[in-house]
């Protein structure tokens, strides 16, 4: 340790360090220029010269490379430091005039104009550069000529080949005069690129050392070893020095780990496709055509455009934008991607009413395509939306664009509906490019022996549909087929619900139990509160002046210990964390730090663990609200950290210590409809080892399935249903309730009470969980004469005919069918997403009967998803002819003694066309079944279309909001057998989630009611969405209301429109806030 | 209080508007350092009293946002 005078205060630094190290740790600013933490310092620039006394006289030394020594005296405020720095800052200026860094330096120090003769250089000869490109291992570059002639150059100042162009001389160069241009031009023969971002989709470049995005998990950086400097070179190594954790090792391997499974579950995802083969397109050649992941990222808040849509050729605002679908997708002749990525018009559509969102209504958005396809749950209803906005639908595949050179406008040529040839230009396009397996996985896919599919993709049955053709290997999301995200979700729980039903019987065998430490009592203390300040490296502490933020704390009332720490949530402080609180005896604790969305979990981690109840605990953000977003005013930063710290320990002082209440989880799952998505559920939660009872209000299980015929896969069904029903019958663990229905629900999660009604005798039925599996029907038409003749009929009636094997279908002469038959209408403004793939099915069927058939389908546009595509390619092999009838335009039909007249305008042709059929099927709706009386019992919604409405459309399509109660198949949406089974193995497994854990924890945060003070005006009752509070039955407060706190979730609508104020919200109560609100008016100084 | 001299609390909801605050950290987006958030856990915790009271503490504008 060298002990010395800074500013005539006493420091301390270890021996070998430099003036300036010692000053930084001390907080005392000196300025510099050609300082770098990393590198070996080489005083050029002289603005950190400071005043030394050495006992016997003063001079001027360099602060950045003079060693320390015991008791020297350094002065680093003085006038004649200041006039010394503000020569050479003047120096400096006149050298390079031009470069703000100086311009801003000159301004600070005053000086208007410099006395010497002004040049027009841009480099300040610092040499940092030059020392990094050593560090880097390379020395493509030194100074070079004498005196005035001294610059920066490459040796005998031609393009050098050692010289890797991995730009570490530009990114320390203070002043800007090494750029990646002049390293292009000067220094390389290497062509230098920026490395691209994958998160950005090549959009912007990357540091080799990164995190691959805002949100990652874990948040933490990794070095990318193929571009990395200390990887070709062996040199620098910059980040290891400037870590202050140590944290950065070089010699780590990769290592090949073994891990025992029981169960595999595939979810690789998919790649987009990459339409830089059509040359046609100009993707490769243009950059005002992109991708629509490109597009994406164009339109993010976070992405390299902030949101603000411009192209990239000129960042031009552009007015006219289109999308082309089906790029890479439904194409054989160029590419081998026959199927449909299913999700790229939706994405279409979704960019082009943002896109109109973020430059407004003037942008004009036209959208190429072949079949619209929004078939998922309310897709019809923004298609819809869409076309109110303007947006442009132009059916066409386009064939060309040519670029514009001079203004970077993109002229297509396309064929439009009615046959004529049109140009257009357009400022930027975007190819909605499809979804495909990469060939890695393709490869890996070989290694696990696991069937691909022609696209590709894992092959599966509609019966197990998550299940591969390996044992105990399963597949989620878009390795099992192009999927949106609510599919995905769907299959992700499917996979583990039945990984957990193999596993069941070894269910919590590897679970370690933490050990649980008694909680201290500190009801009616005095609060001793300590505060604990995070620099968070240097993400807080780069701005925030932490130091004084702890201090400022100290002085606040209650609180009696205060500390900064480098990084809070690292493990060895969240140990000291905890000796400090015990050794103090803190009773509440602020942590300042960075989100408490992310770490308050570990923070009140660390509470339980010194003893105290987890909810004494406040934690406000002064980095993500403060240092991160004021980082060019540190003062302003430090005041609101102050005030942040404040306001947390007024609020902290209030809090009491909570409790959370403990349920049993009644260990029996209630199933309500036998169809087949309610009877896969019932089996799965039956393998995963719990009772199930299966409630069926008729005297059938199978529910639609009994009607349909087979699947898009050709599988029967009937066989199929029939073992599933038998698997359901034989397992013991169902209780089959047949012919009963559910009369009345009680109770909540974990503890329900259901009555159950069969022939007038009621029993009642104890159950933690319910799984809503209501399913619906099939819509009666009254259209297109059916009912009238014999002849119309739906195409579940065309199954019936295929399964008894009706002797008249092999001598049909013509066979029409008539899609969206009460699907896509205004009554019924939704798709009903099988009946494209039903109809195609039964056409291929009709035809495999009696080739010579002529058949017919009418549609508005095929949506046959997927890995379905293929039927729709088979059927218009096999002769299937597709004439397609707009809403407004729609067929029409008479019945003749002998024909059926169909009349209908044929799509090319524009012109009306009769057929004369001897068999018209219409693919009829699928109407929900729209139980509301079920929807009250439960206390869940349905949308106005009469379907449930899921928890969360995409995040948690298999659940309701209503804790313990789940859903799956048609009462969700219509969707295929695959689906269904999918979605009822779905809803089992997340239902598994909370039986599994036996008991369940409310939270602490839950509003509480003062009966003294209820009214029992009864808005709380009203109001709750979650039906927590209750007027109290019994009891001393009989007609008061109460609050469930297992129902509760903490929202504090209740406490807000209590207008007798007897509602508390626990950790957010009233006077708490306002502890918060009060301390807000007191000034930090 | 900052350079403009003015005073801005806001409510945050604690499931979209915080963090969405906490995202524009991330983002780095900056902004002036004159607004001082509450997280609550729902805007239907805000009660009028809320809004009320920081006008009468001296606070120029009050935001709620969730």
């Amino acid at each position: 340790m060298v002990t010395f005078k800074l500013n005539g205060k006493q420091v301390q630094g270890e021996d070998g360090q430099y003036i300036i190290h010692v000053a930084e740790k001390y907080g005392v600013e000196i300025p510099t220029l050609c300082h770098h933490k990393a590198l070996e310092p080489a005083g050029m620039c002289r603005i950190c010269t400071v005043e030394l006394f050495d006992g016997r006289r003063t001079k001027f030394v360099t602060a950045c490379n003079y060693p320390i020594w015991e008791g020297m005296e350094v002065k680093t405020d003085t006038d004649a430091v200041h006039q010394g720095r503000k020569l050479i800052v003047e120096m400096l200026y006149a050298r390079c005039p031009e470069v703000p860094l100086l311009q801003k330096l000159a301004k600070q120090y005053k000086i208007k104009a410099p006395r010497f003769k002004k040049e027009d250089d841009t480099c300040i000869l610092c040499g940092l550069c030059v020392r990094m490109c050593e560090k880097m291992g390379n020395a493509a570059i030194s100074f070079a000529g004498r005196g005035t002639e001294m610059r920066i150059d490459t040796p005998f100042g031609i393009q050098s080949d050692v010289c890797m162009a991995c730009g570490a001389c530009a990114s320390v160069c203070p002043t800007g005069h090494i750029t990646l241009a002049k390293i292009k031009e000067e220094f390389t023969k290497t062509h230098p690129s920026l490395i691209p971002s994958e998160y950005e989709m090549g959009l912007q470049g990357r540091k080799p050392v990164y995190v691959p995005y805002a949100q990652a998990v874990p948040n933490t950086p990794a070095i990318d070893r193929s571009v990395c400097m200390h990887f070709k070179t062996g040199g620098c190594k910059v980040c290891a020095e400037v870590c202050q954790m140590d944290a950065i090792d070089h010699m780590m391997k990769d290592e090949v780990v073994d891990i025992d499974a029981g169960a595999v579950v595939l979810s690789p995802g998919f790649e987009p496709f990459d339409p830089s083969k059509f040359d046609n397109y100009g993707y490769a050649s243009h950059p005002n055509v992109m991708t629509a992941m490109e597009f994406e990222r164009i339109l993010s808040a976070s992405g390299p455009t902030g949101g603000h849509l411009t192209r990239m050729s000129d960042h031009k605002e552009p007015k006219k934008v289109a999308w082309f679908q089906c790029v890479g997708s439904r194409d054989q002749n160029r590419c081998d991607n026959k199927y449909c990525s299913s999700v790229c018009c939706m994405y279409a559509l979704k960019e082009a009413v943002i896109a109109k969102e973020h430059a407004g209504d003037d942008l004009e958005c036209a959208i190429f395509y072949m079949d619209m396809r929004t078939h998922g749950k309310d897709f019809e209803r923004y298609y819809n939306r869409a076309k109110d906005q303007g947006i442009r639908f132009e059916r066409s595949r386009v064939h060309t664009v040519v670029p514009q050179d001079v203004t970077g406008d993109l002229k297509i040529t396309y064929t439009n509906e009615a046959g004529k040839n049109i140009n257009e230009t357009f400022d930027m396009i975007v190819l909605s490019v499809g979804l495909e397996i990469s060939p890695e996985i393709i490869d890996m896919a070989k290694k696990l022996g696991i069937e691909l599919t022609d696209g590709n993709f894992a092959k599966t049955s509609s019966f197990a549909p998550v299940e591969t053709n390996r044992k105990g290997v399963f597949v989620a999301g878009a390795f099992q087929g192009p999927k949106d995200i609510p599919q995905s979700v769907v299959d992700s729980s499917a996979a583990a619900g039945e990984a957990g039903a193999m596993l069941a019987t070894v269910r919590n065998t590897l679970t370690r139990v933490p050990e649980e430490i008694p909680e201290t009592n500190i009801v009616g203390e005095r609060p001793r509160i300590g505060v604990f300040v995070c620099k968070c490296g240097t993400n807080i502490a780069g701005v925030v002046n932490v130091p004084e933020v702890r201090d400022y704390a100290a002085d606040l009332p209650y609180v009696e210990y205060c500390s900064d720490n480098l990084y809070s949530c690292s493990q060895d402080t969240q140990e000291t964390m905890t000796q400090i609180i015990k050794a103090n005896k803190l009773n509440r604790i602020v942590v300042a730090a960075c989100t408490p969305k992310t770490h308050e979990p570990l923070f009140q981690e660390t509470l339980i663990n010194a003893g105290l109840n987890k909810y004494l605990f406040e934690m406000t953000n002064i980095r993500n609200h403060a240092s991160w977003v004021h980082k060019d005013a540190p003062e302003l930063a430090t005041q609101k950290a102050k005030d942040l710290v404040r306001m947390a320990v007024s609020k902290v002082a209030l809090m009491e210590p909570l409790d959370e209440a403990e349920l049993q989880v009644k260990p029996v799952a209630m199933v309500i409809g036998g169809g087949i998505s309610g009877m896969v559920s019932a089996k799965n939660l039956a393998e995963q080892g719990y009772e199930v009872h299966l409630i069926e209000k008729d005297k059938v299980l199978g529910g639609q399935a009994n009607n349909l015929y087979q699947t898009f896969q050709d599988e029967n069904i009937a066989q199929k249903l029939g073992s599933l029903i038998k698997d359901v019958q034989e397992n013991d663990r169902v209780n089959i309730h047949m012919e009963t229905t559910l009369e009345n629900v009680d109770g909540f999660v974990g503890n329900f009470t259901s009555e159950l009604k069969k022939d007038e005798s009621s029993t009642t039925l104890a159950h933690g969980v319910a799984v809503i599996a209501t399913g619906a029907h099939g819509y009666t038409p009254d259209e297109y004469c059916y009912g009238k003749d014999d002849r119309v009929i739906t195409s579940l009636d065309l199954d019936k005919k295929f399964m008894e094997k009706d002797t008249v279908l092999p001598s049909l002469q013509t066979a029409v069918f008539i899609q969206c038959v009460g699907s896509r209408e205004p009554e019924r403004p939704y798709c009903s997403r099988v009946c494209c793939t039903h109809s195609i099915d039964n056409a291929l069927e009709l035809k495999t009967l009696n080739p010579d058939m002529n058949v017919f389908i009418l549609y508005r546009d095929i949506r046959t998803y997927g890995e379905r595509e293929y039927k729709y390619q088979q059927a218009r092999e096999a002769g299937v002819i597709f004439i397609r009838y707009s809403v407004d335009q729609k067929p029409m039909v008479e019945v003749s003694d002998t024909k059926l007249l169909i009349t209908v305008t044929d799509h090319v042709l524009g012109v009306p066309v009769q057929i004369d059929a001897d068999l018209l099927t219409l693919a009829t709706a699928i109407v929900p079944n729209k139980d509301e009386k079920l929807a009250n019992f439960f206390k869940v919604p349905l949308n106005e279309d009469g379907f449930f409405v899921e928890r969360h459309a995409k995040l948690g399509p298999s659940e309701f909001a209503t804790d313990g109660v789940f859903l799956c198949g048609l009462a969700h949406y219509p969707k295929p057998i695959d689906e269904a089974i999918a979605h009822g193995q779905a809803a089992a497994s997340r239902a598994v989630t909370l039986l599994a854990k036996e008991t369940v924890h409310t939270s602490g945060n839950v509003a509480k009611i003062d009966p003294m003070k209820c009214s029992a005006c009864g808005v709380c009752v009203s109001i709750c969405p979650y039906s927590a509070p209750a007027f109290e039955t019994q009891g001393r407060f009989e007609g008061k209301a109460g609050i469930n706190p297992v129902l509760c979730k903490g929202c504090g609508l209740c406490v807000a429109s209590c207008r007798s104020g007897a509602i508390h919200l626990k950790g957010f109560d009233t006077n708490q806030i306002l502890a918060q609100i009060f301390a807000l008016n007191e000034e930090a100084v | 209080m900052t350079e403009n001299n003015i005073k801005i609390v806001a409510f945050l909801c604690n499931w979209c508007s915080y963090g969405a605050a906490d995202l524009a950290g991330v983002s780095r987006m900056q902004y002036p350092a004159d607004v001082r958030a509450i997280r609550i856990p729902c805007t239907g915790r805000l009660s009028p009293k809320f809004i009320l009271s920081a006008l009468r503490e001296g606070c120029d504008a009050v935001w709620v946002s969730g």
